[in-house]
């Protein structure tokens, strides 16, 4: 009796929201959608995605709209359950007919969604760092790929005269992925296998399958690890390069910080930390450790400040149910957002068209749009060219910037590109 | 030998140093030079160039290098620009601001004020300037020519950095100052440092003998810093069989010693992992051991002193932001303003923190045993469903009221270092951890075996009925213990704060753990409680150290626990009891 009850309920909220939704629509509006997960693991870090979207096509609405007509964002939640992802995805495309998305944080989802993106038809773009070796017709991925993220953070070791490289991660594919193609860029640059820590497995043939050290979300216990690396970079001249993720950071920062080791001493760079992550970090432990994005809140330029300001200004007047309005930042996985938007509607009017294949064509042959992280351009590969920094954390839980990279070209298929340099005596 | 030693070592020695006495007198001479260096480097944009600018520098004695280095790794050497013109000026700023916020500025270069145009000096607004850019490379460089200088210094830390770090760079010219240094230095520590600085040196010295004796040198020293460079060693001499043979031997001995260092830190990480669980799973061998209640919440429990802590440093600090709940409309927001103490003072915040956590659980725990669990002594599967249900609600709670990104919680900085004894690091955290499991296992037994309510206690644990009709007040006896086991978690939490991640989920990380700890060691048994704990914290770490892999490790551990409850399945210490429940 209550069960059907409450069944009857929720359909009658799901035809009061999907109505809610539908309303409006009308021959001047065009339907984006927005896939993201807002509740579950994912939620902390993807609502700040929803947010700056809709940030963006308000601001878009405000000065008239993609071709004349007002974006019309439909909201949908993956909840950080993957094959609910690729259900959702199947609803934005079959019954709302959007002409594009906006999504995905985690590889995972990606994976998901990609099918159905293929056989609907589809534009996905995607704005997260990711470990690459993908190239999908019907996504753009406005994301860092490896080499705009973790190749320029081993030159600028290279160049700081960094010998030892121990290579950290979560236990997942972006991490795994990442540090076998750094494995190789490595050897390429005449690392010596022995100066690369955290182990290595392989399979029968003798080839290397996987390399660095790997801990499960959510562990907590680096005390073995911390004395590992302690051992290993006693010589000096060593770093650290971790894809952990997320909140396994504050054990093992704490435990690094509590072992004697520092950022003079042995730096460690993360990928997966970003001004969003800090906010649930302690700073103090962090201090001068780096950071490798292709936006950092500090970029000191016009674009940037008005991005922020009209952000902030949106934030404190938005009237989105449950928004977080007090102590945000802005990020790369956010900007990554805003300039997707900003190419697909340039790509749009350049095609005149909200075709899909239309807009990907426009898009392959180049579009360029002045970002808050400085110039970026649409590739024929489906990523962008882009500016690559290179930052050290401050106590505020900022980034001081110390090494840009211009316009580095983002290029998915790294593995097996870089070739062994037999080590120079 | 030992006289051509002495010549070849000392004497140039003695020369350098002569050389750094008149180098340090003519300082006021040499203070340009020195200053114009930095101000180019200050501007140079070629990182290599920059370093290099930077370590000319070395073995310069000039007193304005060590203010200057530190004003630029502080930010506040500033670029000023003047107005049409291109070049930019490094200029230092002074302490005093006037009206407008302006400060006089004196120029890197030459130590005059900054000028304008007119010959009159220029106060300038920092804010309108960059300042001079640095990165962990400059700042690395920095230091080696600091470090120079720190051979020095009055603090045993940096005079240790310092004559490690002019030992790694293997570099002859630095030898002499170290050579000084060792003669007059009876600190038992930065005379192994300098040892096995010196050694290194001679590593790359011409003469074999000597290079010989430097390998032995390091070898005997077990110097694991030195494996890198001895590995080096071993190639570089290969046409020279006995240096060779000398540098292999010593990487055997240092190899050696790594393994002894593994062995004694392998146990210390396995008594302070078994502490942690020990110190979690405490509690629950009160309320779950003793009094048989399964409390699914005791994570919660010791997620509630967690954020006792959280809150407690908010208020020795700049405050903190509380979204309290209410079912109908808007949260209540609570403002607890800070004291804004920072230092010493803000460290106390954690003996603070203690107390007020074990309080904090203990009376969540009072208020949840009131509610739901006195209903459920004699249904234990009931009381299981119905904690859990609870533990879901104060996730919930959490949530709603501290955000559900993580807190950030600071270590007090008397818990963030370590001891280093013989190359095994003894954390401060771990050995706090391990101190506090010792006083509350003591503490615990104390209550229970030589109080008046711990004797109460066991006699309504082991017999409700004969306890009640003995005129035992059986009802408060089982709201205090459950309070006392709730604050046990709390007290928990307050630890765990310092070691991981503070978060509403904090809670479902450690309660599996716990109750695994309980029901190997026997439920209703301290004793057996305290032996897993230690037992798993060993074998996990032990584990990790010979697979070199996290995951797998702790896989083993729980595959062994399977296995040895088929064996054992009371656990380790089973309790003999005459009643006829059990």
């Amino acid at each position: 009796m209550t069960l059907s009850r409450s069944l009857k309920f929720l359909a009658l909220a799901g035809a009061i929201t999907s109505t809610i939704f539908t309303a409006q629509a009308a021959d001047d509006t065009v339907k984006v959608g927005v896939l993201h997960s807002l509740s579950g693991t994912m939620a902390i870090s993807e609502t700040s995605l929803r947010d700056v979207l809709l940030f963006t096509f308000d601001e878009i609405n405000a000065k008239g709209g993609v071709m004349g007509k007002k974006i019309q964002p439909v909201v949908v939640d993956g909840a950080s359950n993957w094959p609910l992802f690729a259900e959702k995805a199947t609803q934005l495309l079959e019954q709302d007919k959007v002409a594009v998305t906006f999504g995905c944080w985690t590889s995972v989802s990606r994976k998901s969604v990609l099918p159905v993106f293929e056989k609907d038809k589809g534009l996905l773009f995607y704005p997260v760092q990711y470990e690459g070796e993908e190239l999908s017709p019907n996504i753009f991925y406005t994301a860092e790929a490896v080499n705009q993220q973790a190749t320029p953070a081993v030159d600028y070791y290279l160049a700081a005269g960094k010998k030892k490289f121990y290579l950290l991660g979560s236990d997942y594919v972006y991490p795994q992925t990442t540090n076998l193609v750094l494995l190789e860029y490595l050897l390429s640059k005449g690392v010596p296998l022995e100066n690369i820590g955290g182990g290595f497995k392989k399979d029968e043939s003798g080839k290397i399958i996987s390399a660095g050290k790997y801990t499960p979300f959510g562990h907590t216990d680096y005390q073995q690890i911390v004395s590992e690396i302690k051992q290993f970079t006693a010589g000096g001249k060593a770093c650290v390069i971790s894809t952990l993720n997320g909140d396994t950071n504050v054990p093992f920062f704490k435990e690094y910080a509590a072992a004697g080791l520092t950022a003079e001493t042995c730096p460690v760079v993360s990928f997966s930390i970003s001004e969003d992550e800090f906010r649930g970090l302690p700073a103090k432990q962090l201090v001068g450790q780096l950071g490798c994005w292709t936006y950092f809140q500090s970029i000191k330029s016009d674009a940037n400040k008005k991005f922020i300001a009209d952000f902030q200004k949106w934030l404190k007047s938005s009237t989105v149910p449950g928004i977080v309005k007090e102590g945000r930042v802005t990020c790369s996985p956010m900007v990554l957002s805003y300039n997707g938007v900003y190419l697909w509607k340039a790509a749009v009017e350049k095609a005149k068209s909200f075709d899909v294949e239309k807009v990907v064509a426009e898009l392959e042959k180049g579009i360029s749009f002045d970002g808050p992280g400085g110039k970026v351009t649409s590739q024929k590969n489906h990523h962008l060219t882009k500016n690559v920094f290179i930052g050290e954390t401050k106590a505020d839980g900022q980034f001081k910037i110390v090494k840009e990279y211009k316009d580095v070209f983002g290029e998915p298929f790294l593995k097996g590109t870089f070739k062994p340099k037999t080590a120079a005596k | 030998m030992t006289y051509r030693l002495l010549r070849t070592a000392l004497l140039p020695g003695i020369a350098q140093a002569m050389f750094w006495f008149l180098l340090g007198s003519a300082a006021a001479l040499s203070a340009s030079t020195a200053r114009q260096t930095i101000a180019t480097a200050i501007l140079e944009e070629d990182a290599e160039k920059k370093i290099g600018l930077i370590n000319s520098l070395i073995g310069n004695a000039d007193p304005a290098i060590k203010p200057l280095f530190d004003a630029w790794k502080e930010d506040a050497i500033f670029l000023y620009k003047a107005e049409g013109s291109a070049t930019k000026v490094p200029v230092s700023v002074g302490e005093e601001k006037d009206t407008d916020g302006r400060q006089a500025a004196t120029r890197i270069d030459d130590a005059q004020p900054l000028k304008a145009a007119d010959g009159q000096p220029l106060r300038i607004l920092t804010a309108d300037y960059d300042s001079a850019e640095h990165d962990s490379a400059i700042r690395t460089a920095m230091k080696g020519v600091l470090d120079l200088l720190d051979l020095a210094s009055p603090d045993r830390a940096r005079r240790i950095q310092a004559i490690e770090m002019l030992g790694k760079s293997q570099e002859a010219e630095k030898l002499p100052p170290l050579l000084l240094v060792q003669k007059n230095v009876t600190d038992t520590k930065v005379r192994h440092a300098l040892r096995e600085a010196i050694a290194l040196i001679q590593l790359k010295d011409e003469k074999p003998e000597t290079r010989t004796a430097a390998a032995q040198e390091l070898g005997a020293l077990g110097s694991i810093a030195s494996q890198d460079f001895l590995q080096q060693f071993v190639k570089d001499n290969a046409d020279q069989p006995t240096v060779a043979r000398a540098g292999t031997a010593a990487l055997a001995a240092i190899a050696n010693h790594v393994r002894n260092v593994n062995i004694v830190g392998t146990g210390f990480r396995g008594l302070s992992k078994g502490s942690i669980l020990l110190v979690a799973a405490i509690g629950l061998a009160i309320t779950f051991g003793l009094m048989g209640v399964i409390n699914m919440a005791h994570g919660e429990l010791i997620a509630v002193g967690a954020y006792t802590t959280y809150v407690v440093q908010g208020i020795f600090a700049t405050g903190v932001v509380l979204q309290i709940p209410t079912f109908f409309g808007q949260p209540i927001t609570v403002r607890l303003s800070g004291m804004n103490l920072s230092g010493t003072a803000l460290d106390n915040y954690f003996l603070l923190a203690l107390p007020l956590s074990f309080l904090m659980a203990a009376l969540v725990g009072l208020a949840l045993e009131r509610s739901v669990i006195r209903f459920l002594y004699r249904r234990p599967l009931e009381s299981l469903l119905a904690t859990w249900g609870v533990s879901l609600v104060l996730q919930q709670l959490f949530r709603l009221t501290f955000g559900a990104n993580n807190v950030q919680v600071y270590s007090p900085s008397w818990l963030s270092g370590n001891w280093t004894v013989s190359d095994v690091i003894f954390g401060w955290n771990r050995v706090f951890v391990i101190g506090f499991a010792i006083a509350i296992i003591f503490g615990t037994h104390l209550l229970m075996t030589k109080t008046p309510l711990g004797l109460l206690i066991r006699a309504v644990m082991q017999n409700r009925q004969m306890a009640a009709c003995m005129g035992v007040k059986t009802e408060r006896v089982n709201m205090l213990t459950f309070a006392f086991g709730s604050g046990l978690g709390g007290l928990a939490g307050a630890f765990i704060s310092q070691l991981g991640n503070v978060g509403p989920g904090l809670g479902q990380d450690y309660i599996v753990d716990a109750f695994m700890t309980v029901v190997v060691g026997g439920v209703g048994n301290l004793v057996g409680t305290v032996v897993s704990a230690l037992g798993i914290g060993l074998m996990d770490q032990s584990l990790q150290q010979i697979l070199l892999n996290p995951v797998l490790g702790k896989i083993l551990v729980l595959g062994m626990i399977i296995l040895f409850l088929q064996w054992r399945p009371a656990g380790i210490f089973v309790t003999k009891s005459r009643s006829l429940e059990s």
